[in-house]
């Protein structure tokens, strides 16, 4: 029965874009293709009233998904309520199918960053992390998936892996995860981890969303021994690791699953970003048959007559 | 992460003057604003390269914001001059 439940998850898989006003007119004329669209919170919240309306139609037409940027939950201070206030009307009136969140702290006082930042990993932040999620499920009215974030920096005063981090966060605070392999891809680059073992180490059961995206090197400046990180900086293609990255997940993930391609500029045709979506498509569909296949095969080793609903595919 | 170790470290990710400093002489800064040990200890261990590189590209989303807020600002201004410009 495992590779039903397989097959079934991949009838049940979606593809989707984040909404960007540039893109507008593509994602309308192509909605056959685009299964659902994300929806940065922020940029809704000073948006005008044409905007909103023109948004609550889309929703109409295609499921949308909820992306906050700037909550910044890992973070010892509270989050937010002002901002959770906004969440939860825009929440209410678009009715996605899920909002999401970074696990990532964005500002200390009235200090903001800019972006998102990388929590020190630490037993305190995990709790504050928690604590601030069940505030923001609270009064948004539903928990939030959580995302894992690129960062530049290994963050200092870190007593464990980011992996360890990112697992106890979700254990303590019940969130599931919205697990961006761009962001695990960078990681690894700058931090130098296998990926696929960083996969291997989270409940596969919890990842319910996909993100996917592109970046660039950069530099360090000054003269004098010059140092290369990878950037997360989604003005580029999904480069060929992520891909692979995500036949991984499709041979280990039972659920079905949200695929969304990130884009924020240097915007190529929408023919060139469908291409991309339809490589996700591919590439998790390819997991999942991995995974079918290796259930039979398993099935068949063992002379069951069918199929164990149970067990998970760890062949790969 | 206390409070105080928040703070400063969005401080070094958005006042360079202060992060030349603590570069320059990192137990002391961090000393100096009255942090743990332990945390004085982290932050003498910090990934360097990884600072210069977050903190630039923090000022370049902070100026992606600033500049995003402002055309926004003049668009919203050029529309409501026009509604309320009178109609013949």
């Amino acid at each position: 029965m495992a590779e039903v439940v397989v097959a079934d998850a991949a009838a049940s898989d979606r593809f989707g874009l984040t909404w960007q006003p540039a893109l507008a007119a593509g994602i309308l004329a192509n909605l056959d293709r685009i299964d659902l669209v994300e929806v940065i919170a922020e940029e809704q919240f000073g948006a005008s009233s044409r905007a909103t309306r023109a948004l609550e139609t889309l929703a109409h037409q295609v499921p949308l998904l909820v992306h906050g940027v700037a909550l910044g939950p890992a973070s010892t201070a509270p989050v937010d309520v002002r901002r959770l206030d906004k969440l939860a009307r825009l929440v209410e009136r678009l009715e996605p199918v899920f909002w999401s969140e970074h696990l990532a702290w964005v500002r200390a006082g009235d200090i903001e960053i800019g972006h998102l930042a990388a929590a020190p990993r630490t037993a305190a932040t995990i709790d504050a992390t928690a604590a601030n999620l069940s505030r923001a499920a609270s009064i948004v009215g539903s928990r939030p998936m959580v995302e894992n974030i690129a960062t530049l920096m290994d963050p200092p005063a870190s007593d464990r892996s980011e992996v360890e981090w990112i697992s106890s966060v979700m254990t303590a605070s019940g969130c599931d995860l919205l697990l961006d392999l761009h962001n695990v891809h960078a990681n690894s680059l700058n931090f130098d981890f296998d990926q696929v073992e960083y996969l291997d180490r989270l409940d596969r059961e919890r990842i319910g969303a996909i993100h996917i995206a592109g970046g660039c090197w950069i530099e360090s400046p000054g003269d004098e021994r010059r140092e290369r990180r990878y950037l997360d900086d989604h003005l580029h293609d999904v480069p060929d690791p992520v891909y692979d990255l995500l036949v991984e997940v499709g041979a280990r993930v039972r659920r079905p699953l949200t695929v969304l391609l990130e884009r924020d500029g240097r915007f190529p045709p929408m023919r060139h970003l469908l291409w991309q979506l339809e490589r996700a498509r591919a590439a998790l569909a390819e997991g999942r048959l991995r995974a079918q296949r290796c259930g039979q095969g398993r099935a068949q080793r063992n002379g069951d007559p069918g199929p164990d609903r149970t067990k998970v595919c760890d062949e790969s | 992460m206390s409070p105080e170790f928040e703070t400063f470290l969005a401080r070094l990710y958005t006042d360079a003057p202060l992060r030349a400093r603590f570069l320059a002489g990192p137990r002391e800064e961090a000393e100096r604003q009255g942090l743990t040990v332990e945390e004085c200890v982290a932050l003498e261990r910090i990934d360097r390269v990884g600072l210069e590189l977050s903190a630039r590209s923090f000022a370049h989303k902070r100026t992606l914001k600033a500049s995003s807020r402002r055309a926004r600002s003049w668009w919203n201004s050029v529309r409501a001059a026009v509604w309320r410009r009178p109609r013949h």
